[in-house]
């Protein structure tokens, strides 16, 4: 067994070193956006590298799958404490919180009402204009 | 009490028992959601509440809790580059669907912040809060980073966000229940336009297309006002 397969063998295994290695496209990414000045998150950056070099076949998606489907499962925790800033906002509690709610709410109905007909409208479309083969399933 | 004060107000002590207080509760409440699917026990409803109950309990301040916990909201930024994962392994379905997706997230971004903005002004909410309210339905690294961008504060974004996410699982259900949609596309769509995270949760447990579609499209559609962002802004300005 050559090394090379060994070392393969243990990165596709351990969901700790795939974090790792996301964490470290992440830092790259962070790299570039202080390098190159770009108004870009480091993470973005961070992604738009991975999936270069997923593309052009540089690095195997199975060297991070487990460690990204942990990270991504479990994203909601990282949010939460960011959420507790509301604690330093006790004027959400009254008429100004309720305001915001609504808009909310009512938002949410038309962005997601919207979506749906627009994708399902276009949908129809191709399917009726361009034939089941390139609009299958 | 008083041999305790000084080491509950060592910085590393906060920081180790803020980040278990919060880790623990999110285990809990994601295992509690487990057995008892109900939208008011997401976690992402529960953990903040059951949190803030113990900060206010233990007399501390969003200044020490945060200070303690900054490294998970760090996260956020490998989470963000896990989304490679998903958007390589779906090219198949953006090869096939690209124009109708894109229709979709473009309406659908576009709602967002026309709806926003009409429905603030309406109730008569000032102009920060206006601002931080625009980009909430999308993803939160996204999110915030918009919001920053275009003069919004991104602490309050990311508070919309959450409360945005736990609202579209709710009210996708309630859309899916009452308009006939032909395709799993626009089923998933909606939820990952509408709901990023939390909507997408909601959307993988109505089938596979849906799921992976709502994952897809809530990356893209965070990267499209991530990159419009500049230009929003410019218009507002």
């Amino acid at each position: 067994m050559s090394t090379h397969y060994r070392l393969a063998r243990f990165i596709h295994r351990s969901a700790w070193l795939q974090i790792g290695l996301v964490a470290a496209f992440w830092l790259a990414g962070e790299a570039c956006v202080r390098a190159l000045a770009l108004p870009l998150p480091g993470g973005v950056v961070g992604l738009a590298l991975l999936l270069v070099l997923l593309a052009t076949r540089r690095v195997s998606v199975f060297s991070m799958r487990r460690g990204a489907q942990r990270l991504l499962a479990d994203m909601l925790l990282f949010f939460v404490p960011a959420v507790l800033a509301v604690l330093d906002h006790r004027e959400f509690l009254g008429l100004v919180g309720l305001k915001i709610l609504f808009v909310i709410l009512v938002s949410t109905a038309a962005v997601m009402m919207v979506t749906a007909l627009a994708v399902d409208c276009c949908y129809r479309w191709r399917l009726s204009h361009v034939g089941a083969k390139a609009a299958h399933r | 009490m008083s041999g305790l004060k000084p080491l509950i107000a060592e910085p590393v002590f906060q920081a180790l028992l803020w980040s278990a207080v919060t880790i623990g509760f999110y285990w809990a409440a994601k295992r509690l959601y487990a057995r008892w699917p109900r939208w008011w026990l997401m976690p992402l409803a529960v953990t903040p509440v059951l949190v803030a109950v113990v900060v206010l309990l233990l007399h501390a301040s969003y200044h020490d809790y945060i200070r303690g916990t900054k490294w998970l909201v760090l996260l956020l930024g490998p989470a963000t580059v896990a989304f490679a994962i998903p958007i390589y392994e779906q090219r198949g379905l953006i090869r096939r669907h690209w124009p109708v997706l894109l229709v979709g997230m473009v309406a659908g971004s576009l709602t967002a912040i026309a709806s926003s903005w009409a429905l603030a002004a309406m109730v008569g909410l000032d102009h920060t809060l206006l601002l931080s309210l625009l980009p909430r339905s999308i993803s939160t690294p996204f999110a915030m980073e918009v919001s920053g961008d275009i003069g919004g504060v991104p602490d309050l974004t990311a508070v919309f966000v959450v409360v945005t996410g736990i609202a579209g699982a709710v009210i996708g259900d309630m859309i899916l229940a009452r308009v006939p949609l032909v395709s799993a596309l626009a089923r998933g769509a909606l939820f990952g336009v509408g709901a990023h995270g939390a909507g997408t949760a909601r959307a993988h447990q109505l089938g596979e297309t849906e799921g992976a579609v709502a994952g897809l499209v809530m990356v893209l559609v965070g990267l499209l006002n991530v990159l419009l962002a500049p230009i929003v802004a410019r218009l507002l300005g």
